[in-house]
């Protein structure tokens, strides 16, 4: 159900906005309106200053937390700091001595990564270390080649000694990576025509890291030297990282939570008509609330704030403005989350989650209807359950899926299916066998079809005389006698009640059609249509719910048929799991659309503002 | 004769239905598929209107299935 809502209005002094303001978000039950005041009335451009100044001191302790690895979760009280500017101070200190450590260590990582390649080009050299170079003097290049590309390096021999006219060497291995390592000794006076033809050839050069300036073949002590530093260097900056951590953690997520909280409070600010010495705040609370929010404002504001409820009539906006909050029975709550997934419904109109709740896991079980298949679902939802923690979607998912899946082991005991017709095997009696009674399915499929939308039609009329649309609520009242007769006039044309019936119903019929037009035009004939169409469209149930059967038949006739028992065994397990994952989704979606399309298109007006009221942040879970 | 001229009514019930049905999907689906790339909070939307085309062959279904039934019977 939609939670009854009550605006209210508290005035006072300017000079006490921010303890109201302050009052209000301990509270965290108002949900601020802005007035009715023109919209020049409400000056905002000294908040959108500070609420820039606070996002910019937000970033700078968010960065700090992140770069300092703090949980996101991390519990902390938004206490207001002693002073606000030397807070803000400190954590852009943090920041930036968090920001400094992070781009030492990546430098270092970036080194070691370059080392560690270095170390790799001349382990596969090592062995010319102990050998004096052709030329004493020479120049050396490293140049690693991408894997693959080792065919170019005849080419390129043949282009330095063309270059250079001998005066070079070039030697090659592979690496582990597959990469090709590329050793090129010229003589003094050669190196600089060697370096340009490397260039032209645009072969890169391995960078040599820094710290390590002499390269060659004799360095390898040196390269493990270096990563030794590095790998201390680096143990080092992760010990600062954890000490400032654990130092600032805590208080930097304390004040992230008042930052937080500033924002929420400035976004509020907006809200709030303020003129040279006075300020008025109007808001919406659900009706319990009201007293526990009359007493707060006596009691920490004093006489000086007032409070007053106003009535609807005195809310020229009227009451479908009211922000909109689901509550209902715990049986229920979870399945909000399939009435959440359309937009909330307008406040005054009807929540449909009991309705939903019903229905829902009626239509997957009478669709499923295998103490199978529900069984593995059941299994999924349990173990989604478990995992879940309590208020959340996952939680509410899983406790849709745990209703479903008992509905399709209940229709499937009535149906006498476990596996499909394995059920007959395994001693299963079928008080229904939808097997062979698929005429009987699909009567039954149309008339929970009429059942539901019948009962959509009930509710459209009970929402407009809610709503004061007495006219709307008799044009729904007549369409909805109008089905019953027709169907009525049905069975009786089939003999299922007496034949005698038909002339005054089909009379009656005539009657009801000349006053739904009277009262909401020819329209009227169009949407009674479309609300038989509806109906018929329920027979998908028993369509679904045959097809699912026959997937199974046909997976139970695989073991027979490859010869082989275990193979067929197993192809009928594999087909079964297919049937399973198509057996769960498609009745999924088409309970769904039944919802949506055909029993809330009878009802449903959404268009209602979610109820958001001024709390304190909390990090996500 | 007439059974398997049934049996061809079966199938071109749900077989014509089908086609419509895949024709209709394969034009809502890239437009789907491109909203939700846009707006994430239209994925109700659009599995609805992806589903709303399956009542062709569905309903294709319920009608081959009563031709059979009337061939059995």
């Amino acid at each position: 159900m939609i939670v009854r809502m009550v605006r209210v209005r508290i005035a006072g002094p300017r000079s006490l906005l921010d303890t109201t303001l302050t009052v209000v978000q301990d509270l965290g039950v108002l949900h601020i309106d802005r007035p009715p005041v023109p919209e020049s009335a409400m000056t905002d451009h000294v908040i959108a200053r500070q609420r820039r100044h606070v996002e910019r001191s937000l970033a700078d302790v968010e960065t700090a937390l992140a770069r300092l690895e703090v949980p996101g979760d991390t519990q902390a009280h938004g206490d207001i700091p002693a002073s606000a500017p030397e807070a803000v101070r400190r954590a852009r200190r943090v920041r930036r001595r968090a920001d400094a450590l992070t781009v030492t260590r990546a430098s270092l990582e970036e080194q070691r990564s370059l080392l560690l390649r270095y170390g790799e080009f001349f382990r596969v050299f090592e062995a010319l270390a102990g050998y004096e170079l052709t030329w004493p003097d020479g120049q050396v290049f490293y140049v690693v080649l991408k894997a693959g590309a080792e065919s170019v390096l005849p080419d390129l021999k043949r282009r330095l000694d063309e270059a250079v006219g001998g005066e070079v060497e070039l030697l090659s291995r592979e690496l582990s990576s597959g990469e090709w390592a590329v050793l090129i000794l010229a003589s003094a006076r050669a190196a600089p025509r060697v370096s340009a033809l490397l260039t032209a050839s645009r072969v890169e050069e391995l960078p040599a890291p820094a710290g390590l300036r002499d390269t060659n073949l004799r360095t390898q002590p040196a390269i493990k030297g270096r990563l030794a530093e590095i790998d201390q260097v680096l143990q080092a900056l992760d010990r600062e990282r954890r000490m400032l951590a654990t130092a600032e953690g805590t208080w930097l997520s304390g004040l992230r939570t008042f930052l937080r909280d500033e924002l929420l409070r400035l976004d509020a600010r907006t809200q709030v008509f303020t003129a040279e010495y006075l300020f008025v705040l109007d808001g919406w609370l659900p009706f319990p609330r009201v007293s526990d929010l009359q007493q707060r404002v006596d009691r920490l504001l004093g006489p000086e704030v007032a409070m007053s409820t106003l009535g609807v009539e005195d809310w020229r906006g009227g009451v479908a403005t009211a922000p909109v909050t689901l509550h209902n029975p715990p049986l229920f709550r979870p399945f909000e989350v399939v009435t959440r997934m359309v937009p909330l419904p307008k406040y005054g109109s009807i929540d449909p989650t009991p309705f939903v709740a019903i229905f829902f896991p009626a239509f997957f079980g009478l669709m499923v209807g295998d103490v199978g298949y529900g069984l593995m679902l059941a299994a999924l939802a349990g173990v989604f359950w478990l995992k879940s923690n309590p208020e959340t979607t996952l939680r509410s998912v899983a406790t849709v899926g745990l209703a479903c899946s008992s509905s399709a082991i209940a229709f499937g005991v009535i149906f006498g299916e476990f596996f499909g017709p394995l059920g007959h095997v395994i001693g299963l009696r079928s008080f229904f066998n939808r097997e062979q009674a698929t005429l009987p399915f699909l009567a039954l499929a149309v008339a929970l079809g009429a059942v539901h939308v019948l009962l959509g039609l009930v509710l459209a009329g009970l929402s407009a005389w809610r709503g004061g649309h007495r006219r709307e609520a008799v044009g729904r009242g007549v369409a909805l006698g109008m089905l019953v007769l027709t169907g009525l006039s049905l069975l009786a044309a089939f003999e299922v009640v007496p034949e005698g019936l038909i002339t005054p119903l089909v009379v009656a019929i005539l009657v009801s059609f000349v006053v739904l037009v009277a009262l909401e035009g020819i329209v009227a004939l169009i949407e009674l249509l479309s609300t038989v169409g509806h109906i018929l469209s329920y027979a998908r149930i028993m369509a679904l719910g045959t097809a699912s059967l026959m997937l199974a038949v046909v997976a139970n006739q695989m073991v027979g048929a490859f010869g082989s028992v275990l193979i067929g065994v197993i192809f009928a397990l594999l087909f079964h799991l297919v049937n399973f994952a198509i057996g769960v989704f498609s009745p999924v979606i088409h309970a769904l659309r039944l919802h949506y399309v055909e029993f809330f298109g009878e009802f449903f007006t959404p268009g209602g503002a979610e109820y958001r009221p001024l709390a304190h942040w909390h990090p996500s879970p | 004769m007439e059974m398997a001229l049934l049996g061809l009514a079966a199938a071109l019930a749900i077989g014509l239905p089908a086609l419509a049905t895949a024709w209709a999907q394969g034009r809502i689906g890239p437009a789907a598929a491109a909203s939700l790339a846009e707006k994430p909070q239209l994925s109700t939307i659009a599995i609805i209107l992806i589903a709303i085309p399956e009542t062709m062959v569905i309903l294709g279904f319920v009608v081959a299935v009563l031709i059979l039934l009337r061939a059995g019977g």
